[in-house]
């Protein structure tokens, strides 16, 4: 057995220097055969993705009420209506604070969590504890957004909450409306959203932290690197994809949030929490009004495509430089 | 080899999409438009232990009894699978013969106004309904081409009412020596004595419905039939800064001033308020009669019900109504089992179990409670008082009164700003309605 792979691997090492017309056909002809492969995830797209999207854009051109109700033309009205619309513009505001909640924070929050849990607490106290730790932090992930929803109401409840009761048990007498005054309710709902959010990076670090060869960190402690050092000049750079995939994966998490909004705070109060995707959902279905809903997830998913490129963009010119570094 | 291998992928992938399109498509049968009277397809959303629940059970019983080769399927539905897919689902074929739907402009009427029920004038002449169904009940089952209601065809049928009044925890009334209010001034003064001895005395919920319907209480208080028809059936323009709205939105300013309704209501939830109710926190709950089988179980002081104190308009309405979806098989079905569920037999059930009836008869109620809160409802039914509730009008106002008295509560608008607030979404809301 051992004898046969050696001496069919022989020739094809020795032929690759020439370019053989043959090899070429050959390729050309296996590319074609892979074709049908493609059909079942064209067609998935097709139904799943393509279709109501075009779909979509479609409807945004009209102003509809939906159902059986007659379609009517009115070309890029609803778009023009959103440029002066306060709420669609709040909604997109609280978007970046989405974007830091969801991104941002439980980015370099688990970048750092990661790295202790990898390199301190598993190796001062054993695989088993940061393993437990690292499965606490993704516990928030696993829950139901709904089940989540209705804890952090228990919690941050203005009259009956957790929070609020401890609160005014240590004196504070009219402590915070946390989820009721529009000056604390998008803050709440950012802490809560960045309590779901850490495990997954916590989680996709750890596991990019064993890839890492242990000899970058032996040779740089024998040269006086401290915790610090080594975590800036080996952790970082050597994990920088997966990084650019948490980015990319929580920013369009982020863009599209609806879940938490709408178990929390629907959107209020006052409209303080509203988020695009949301507002799309209320113009849709509570005031029937499919074109406007439309035009909204439409602008949406505009900016999620054109985010998307931009931070694919990114890892590409950071990946290139790298290679051109070594 | 490699060729045989290609074709079982082709039809591997092939196989796929036809599953996918199996997923995705109609189901075949049952075609809209189709007759099939051998059966009888029910979707509704109340549990079978709330009132609606056991006199449709009754009703069911009475319609296969008279029609033994009708089989009759009940599918148990939710209210927000409803709501939220209706204008969906019935567009297809796969839709029942007569399903519950909400009343109003922004539920039934957005349905009749997208052609998906089918128009029930002729039944409801033939079969009496209209002579059963006078008034402020009818109002809400007819609806006008653009879905408006209050005139045009009928499009669905009521079974039982609803409607706001105040619960009141009886113990603390006589602890601190009060009496029910019969005006508004009185109520004010009962509000008053409460805050005194240091009890905020309005159970509360800024994040859903219930501020609003204080607030329209109010409105009612000092308006009548007049601003009713204006604002809910367009009669003529509402001007918002009119002398009925601003002296409520100015009242309930002044309560949530006085303290009367706790500051820190804004993001509460109708449960919470119900829950406080129900606990002695608060001595007083103004909401629906929806909440009265919860009550009658959960709350442990001696309690009761009036109506808004000087009102002769309340907020309510004709409850959910009986539709017949366009695409239905059996549109005659249909029409002998919502028949059969305004029979007396039926109608006294729902009264007996607290489901105040719309043909119904008060006088057969047993339980103390009950009867007194279906003798106040008949006692609003006699004035043709039901003033139908504030989110009405247009679609997505709900959102819009939570949000712009949720300001109200946490002092951000004054009544004047949320007079504006209510105005411009209303006049935007009614404009998009009328262009249709």
């Amino acid at each position: 057995m051992a004898d046969s792979t050696l001496t069919e691997e022989r020739p094809r090492t020795a032929g690759r220097p020439r370019p053989v017309q043959g090899t070429r056909r050959r390729r050309r002809a296996s590319w074609v055969g892979y074709l049908p492969y493609l059909l079942p995830g064209g067609i998935a797209f097709l139904v799943v993705i393509g279709y109501p999207l075009v779909t979509n854009v479609y409807f945004s051109l009209f102003k509809w009420r939906g159902g059986m109700a007659p379609l009517r033309w009115n070309g890029l009205g609803n778009y023009v209506d959103l440029m002066g619309d306060d709420k669609f513009w709040t909604s997109f505001a609280n978007s970046a604070a989405m974007i830091v909640a969801m991104v941002v924070v439980p980015t370099l929050l688990g970048l750092v969590l990661a790295a202790v849990l990898f390199d301190y607490l598993g190796r001062r106290f054993g695989e088993r504890v940061s393993s437990v730790l690292r499965a606490t932090y993704y516990l928030p992930q696993i829950l139901p957004v709904a089940v989540a929803g209705v804890l952090w109401n228990w919690i941050l409840n203005s009259q009956t909450g957790a929070l609020n009761v401890i609160l005014r048990g240590i004196g504070i007498e009219t402590p915070p409306n946390w989820l009721g005054d529009p000056s604390t309710a998008l803050p709440s709902v950012m802490l809560v959203l960045i309590w779901v959010q850490m495990g997954c990076p916590v989680v996709i670090f750890m596991a990019a932290l064993q890839r890492v060869d242990p000899e970058l960190y032996e040779a740089a402690e024998l040269d006086g690197a401290g915790w610090w050092d080594r975590f800036r000049a080996i952790t970082v750079p050597q994990i920088r994809p997966e990084i650019f995939v948490v980015t990319l994966t929580c920013t369009v998490a982020a863009l599209k949030v609806f879940g938490p909004i709408y178990v929390l705070t629907r959107g209020g109060p006052e409209s303080s929490t509203l988020v695009p995707s949301y507002y799309s959902y209320l113009s849709f279905f509570d005031k029937s009004q499919v074109g406007y809903g439309s035009a909204i997830a439409t602008v949406l998913t505009l900016v999620i495509v054109v985010v998307a490129v931009i931070i694919l963009g990114l890892q590409g010119r950071a990946e290139r430089r790298e290679r051109e570094g070594i | 080899m490699k060729h045989e291998r290609t074709m079982t992928a082709v039809a591997a992938a092939l196989a796929g999409a036809l599953a996918l399109a199996g997923c995705t498509g109609q189901t075949g049968s049952g075609g809209g438009g189709d007759t099939d009277d051998s059966t009888l397809t029910i979707w509704h959303y109340e549990n079978e232990d709330s009132a609606m629940g056991k006199a449709w059970a009754e009703a069911i019983k009475i319609f296969e009894e008279e029609n033994p080769d009708v089989t009759v399927e009940v599918e148990k539905q939710t209210f927000e699978q409803i709501q939220k897919n209706a204008k969906i689902v019935l567009t297809g074929d796969d839709v029942p013969d007569v399903m519950e739907f909400n009343k109003g402009n922004a539920t039934a009427g957005q349905l009749a106004a997208q052609g998906l029920l089918t128009p029930l004038t002729d039944a409801a002449t033939e079969r009496g309904w209209d002579e059963k169904l006078p008034g402020s009940l009818a109002t809400t089952a007819t609806y006008d081409e653009q879905g408006l209601m209050g005139s045009g065809e009928w499009y669905g049928v009521p079974n039982y009412g609803e409607f706001v009044g105040v619960y009141y925890n009886k113990d603390m009334f006589a602890e601190h020596g009060l009496e029910v209010p019969t005006s508004l001034d009185e109520f004010d003064d009962v509000l008053a004595a409460f805050k005194e001895e240091g009890i905020t005395p309005l159970a509360e919920a800024g994040a859903e419905y219930p501020l609003g319907q204080l607030w329209y209480e109010l409105v009612l208080a000092y308006g009548d039939r007049a601003l009713v028809d204006d604002y809910q059936l367009f009669a003529n323009d509402v001007d918002f800064h009119n002398d009925a709205m601003t002296k409520a939105t100015e009242k309930l300013d002044e309560w949530i001033e006085k303290g009367y309704i706790a500051s820190d209501s804004a993001a509460l939830t109708a449960e919470d308020m119900g829950v406080s109710f129900i606990d002695g926190t608060y001595p007083l709950m103004v909401s629906g009669s929806w909440w009265f089988g919860r009550l009658a179980t959960e709350v442990e002081a001696d309690w009761g019900q009036f109506n808004f104190p000087g009102n002769t308009l309340h907020t309510g309405s004709s409850g959910n109504l009986w539709v017949v979806p366009a695409n239905a098989d059996s549109t005659s079905l249909a029409e002998e089992f919502i028949d059969v569920t305004l029979r007396p037999e039926v109608q006294n059930i729902l009264a007996a179990e607290g489901g105040l009836p719309v043909a119904g008869d008060a006088s057969v109620i047993e339980d103390e409670r009950t009867r007194e809160l279906t003798e106040n409802f008949q006692a609003i039914l006699d004035e043709d008082g039901l003033a139908f509730y504030p989110d009405w009008p247009v679609a997505g106002y709900y959102d819009v009164l939570v949000s712009e008295l949720q300001s109200l509560v946490n002092r951000s608008k004054t009544p004047d700003e949320v007079l504006d607030g209510l105005q411009s979404s209303y006049d935007e809301g009614k404009a998009d309605l009328l262009d249709g």
